[in-house]
């Protein structure tokens, strides 16, 4: 039987992507607002990749229009080099656009990734299932 | 004298095919996270107590705790301890040290690649170290095979938790793990006793699977950074009966918080009659 590798390696990446870094100290689920979205843009201060997580900080503006550094909670560094993503991936200064769930402290301006783009190249992460696009 | 010396050599060889007469319990072996996924994988809303027998003790220390605090830099990066870690998602290796004179297996040795833990698991009867010696995230671990079912006991472990939901694991927690292999699949129970925070032994049961081309990913890089901005002196808690979260899991399950929050009790069958009652007057 011949093996389409079309539909293998995604299926591989994806079982990769649930043994590793998927779960963190906390739960997302306690600490985000899973059923709320809100989308940010800004200039990406910080890359952290990394686990149990990685960050991106990115400086954007918040509800009462001043600007502050939001923190943005993505995968763990083992997940999300099983989709492409490297520490070279994103830079300090791109511009980027992210939609994500809000924390659930008031006061903390934190996201959990749920898509990014970044229109100087069209480099897209998000709306899974294999979550890269370029 | 002919007849001492085939005795004699029988003794030996039946003695020798006992001890290589175990399962093999050594390889790589990934989660299988079928069971409890929720708990286990990416986690559920706050206040999640429910199968765990938590004294008051644990009540209070859960009442005050804010999922938040793991941004701390001191907490980024700390380990699961050994009665916790088999619940999360990842992979392990395990393999035997053998005494070269005899062949007989001194300890079997794993390799837990969430945290990058290593572990012993002592099998030649040694006695486990007084209290006072320092304890670690993976214990002092001795085991004994009970027919093909490999019984290992922990002590020495560094305080913890059970749940991310905040129940807490004490330095006093006694770990008793048995590893039963099934074909590629390999049955993984662990029963805990804690006299700080528990009220009975609290059961746990995972399923690994046999990993047979291997696989890469076995490093974990955790370095500590500013996660999330915030003052690096303030350490997130909830004072008693200010937790606005703790009722969340009660509430999206439709259950009555008495029944989530209760302990050994509500982990019987026979508490089933008394959640009916409680259900009835909502």
């Amino acid at each position: 039987m011949r093996m389409n590798w079309k539909i293998v390696l995604p299926a591989a990446c994806l079982m990769l992507m649930a043994a590793f870094g998927v779960r963190a100290h906390h739960s997302f689920t306690a600490t985000y607002f899973e059923d709320r979205e809100i989308t940010i843009e800004g200039k990406l201060l910080q890359f952290m990749f990394r686990n149990p997580h990685s960050f991106v900080h990115i400086e954007a503006p918040g509800d009462d229009g001043q600007m502050h550094r939001w923190a943005v909670e993505w995968g763990g560094a083992g997940a999300l080099a099983g989709q492409g993503v490297t520490n070279q991936t994103l830079r300090a200064g791109d511009v980027v656009k992210i939609t994500g769930n809000p924390g659930r402290e008031a006061g903390d301006y934190r996201l959990r990734m749920q898509y990014l783009r970044r229109d100087s190249d069209g480099f897209e992460w998000g709306k899974k299932p294999g979550e890269t696009f370029q | 004298m002919r007849a001492l010396v085939l005795c004699g050599a029988l003794t030996a060889a039946l003695a020798a095919t006992s001890a290589h007469a175990q399962i093999d319990i050594t390889g790589e072996w990934a989660t299988k996270a079928h069971e409890d996924f929720d708990d286990r994988v990416p986690g559920d809303v706050q206040g999640d107590f429910t199968g765990v027998p938590m004294n008051d003790a644990a009540r209070r220390f859960a009442e005050s705790w804010d999922v938040t605090r793991v941004n701390l830099l001191e907490h980024q990066c700390q380990p699961y301890n050994v009665a916790h870690i088999f619940r999360g998602p990842m992979q392990f290796r395990i393999w035997t040290e053998k005494d070269p004179a005899t062949q007989s297996i001194i300890s079997y040795r794993e390799y837990l690649g969430t945290y990058q833990q290593f572990r012993t698991i002592w099998m030649d009867n040694r006695p486990h170290p007084p209290d006072y010696v320092p304890h670690t995230n993976m214990g002092f671990s001795t085991g004994e095979w009970h027919g093909d079912i490999l019984t290992v006991t922990t002590t020495h472990i560094k305080k913890e938790f059970y749940r991310r939901s905040g129940i807490p694991s004490s330095d006093r927690t006694t770990l008793v793990e048995h590893y039963i292999r099934h074909g590629n699949l390999l049955s993984h129970v662990m029963i805990i006793t804690d006299p700080v925070y528990l009220t009975e032994p609290y059961l746990n049961s995972e399923e690994f699977v046999q990993m047979e081309r291997g696989n890469q990913n076995w490093l974990y890089n955790c370095e500590y950074v500013m996660e999330v901005p915030m003052d690096k002196n303030r350490v997130p808690y909830y004072l008693p009966g200010m937790n606005p979260f703790i009722q969340d899991y009660a509430k999206k399950f439709g259950l009555p918080f008495e029944a989530v929050f209760g302990g050994a009790p509500t982990t019987y069958p026979e508490y089933e009659p008394k959640l009916e009652q409680l259900m009835k007057g909502r």
